[in-house]
């Protein structure tokens, strides 16, 4: 069970009619070390033709540049980074952030650890867990570039999280996932189902780790660049009955997320969950879990 | 402690860092903060602020280390806008591109480049006195934030 036909198929079941769709670069202005006026007028003046992103606070879409964005001066210092548009929702969605204590349990290459330090204003702790060693190479410079003050990272799987000893008053799980199709234009030939089960497997696995080093008024952002339901909804679903989580409301873009998954019917709070199509930005799926209140 | 101290000297400045809250992981220098000592395991990867690293006896400084130096009394060059961008691509530092220049004008010495902004490019080795009628390169590139994407080949 693979191909495009079989994909596209599952996502019309979904209410998606299949499109291609050609991204814009984004970047976010990192404020931990600019002014965003100053940063974007620096750009201007180097040509770059930008337009601000109507739902992220910090994100604009590179219109046209006669050269890399990833090679000027102000991205060489950290003034900002290049982070998809739909990738800079999940950190926005946790409620305060500044001197927290916060698990981001797959965190390179570290675009959103750094867009996490910004938020937090460089205050607080971040512990940032990644499994793969070359990966962490790349957050280092991430964290070096952006110069992030806030962070601890560890050469460590999300599932031995609690090997740390500590409690987390926020989680980002933006779990590794299948992808999709607008950002790897090879996808229908490389993934299979059983290759999307096999990732929603070791979500749950994440999940459930995460479950059990949040502390109780504690929040999870879960994220996946992933259109299949077996790694979103489905996981979800599982979450509220298996690890005490339950769904928060959350405010975003892109539309609520479907309760009926070829024909088997979820929960009905997985719709508070975010599903975005492609179009605007590559595909996406995130929510906020909480403890569930009578677990408590 | 001393090998960071030893190189914001090369440069006329005098840096302080609390010793408590440096950790070092093999030849890695970190500098961290109250609340990162007390949640840091000893193997970490990376930990708050990172400084350098020595590798056969030479240390080689971060980024961050040379911001930190650049904040304090210490031998600067401020460079035009062309400058910067040549810096930053490996190249050297002609006469004709400098707008300013704080402390030493001696040759030998070590100093900071600095961008019109005042954000630090890198560092470089004075190669004739700038006080000599000269045009031509004058500053030699060492090392520069253009780096980042050189380590990503």
């Amino acid at each position: 069970m693979s191909g495009k036909e079989f994909f596209v198929n599952r996502y019309e079941k979904l209410g998606w009619k299949y499109e291609n769709v050609k991204l814009k670069q984004t970047i976010r202005t990192n404020t931990i070390n600019t002014k965003e006026v100053d940063i974007i007028k620096r750009l201007k003046s180097l040509g770059i033709k930008l337009e601000k992103i109507p739902f992220l606070k910090n994100g604009y879409w590179i219109c046209h540049s006669e050269f890399s964005v990833g090679a000027t001066s102000e991205y060489l210092l950290g003034l900002y980074s290049i982070q998809e548009a739909a990738a800079q929702i999940p950190a926005t969605l946790f409620t305060e952030l500044k001197d927290k204590t916060v698990l981001d349990a797959c965190a390179a290459p570290g675009g959103k650890t750094v867009q996490l330090a910004d938020l937090m204003q460089n205050t607080g702790t971040i512990i940032a867990l990644d499994v793969r060693k070359q990966r962490l190479t790349a957050l280092s410079n991430q964290l070096e570039r952006c110069r992030v003050k806030n962070t601890i990272a560890y050469n460590m799987d999300a599932r031995q999280a609690s090997q740390l000893k500590l409690r987390f008053d926020r989680i980002l799980l933006d779990v590794p996932c299948s992808g999709n199709f607008a950002t790897d234009r090879d996808w229908f030939n490389r993934r299979t189902i059983k290759g999307v089960e096999k990732n929603a497997k070791l979500q749950r696995e994440i999940l459930t780790e995460a479950a059990n080093v949040l502390k109780d008024d504690g929040e999870i952002v879960y994220s996946t660049c992933s259109l299949e339901p077996e790694e979103n909804e489905l996981n979800i679903e599982w979450a509220i009955k298996n690890v005490n989580l339950q769904v928060e409301k959350i405010s975003c873009y892109g539309e609520k997320a479907p309760t009926n998954i070829f024909g088997k019917q979820l929960d009905s709070s997985v719709e508070n969950c975010g599903r975005i199509w492609p179009g605007q930005t590559q595909g996406f799926f995130v929510c906020k879990l909480k403890r569930r209140v009578d677990a408590l | 402690m001393k090998p960071i101290k030893d190189f914001a000297r090369q440069f006329g400045a005098s840096i302080s860092l609390d010793k408590s809250l440096m950790v070092r992981k093999e030849s890695r220098y970190f500098l961290i903060n109250e609340k990162l000592k007390k949640l840091i395991a000893k193997d970490f990867f990376y930990a708050g602020t990172y400084l350098g690293k020595t590798k056969n006896g030479k240390f080689f400084p971060s980024f961050n280390l040379l911001s930190m130096i650049a904040e304090k009394k210490a031998n600067k060059i401020i460079v035009d806008k062309k400058t910067a961008w040549l810096f930053v691509c490996g190249r050297d530092i002609f006469k004709q591109g400098i707008m300013h220049v704080i402390g030493s004008k001696r040759k030998g010495d070590y100093t900071l480049i600095l961008n019109q902004y005042s954000e630090c490019l890198g560092f470089g080795r004075i190669l004739h006195d700038l006080d000599e009628e000269r045009s031509g390169v004058v500053v030699r590139n060492i090392s520069d934030v253009g780096d980042f994407l050189r380590r990503e080949k």
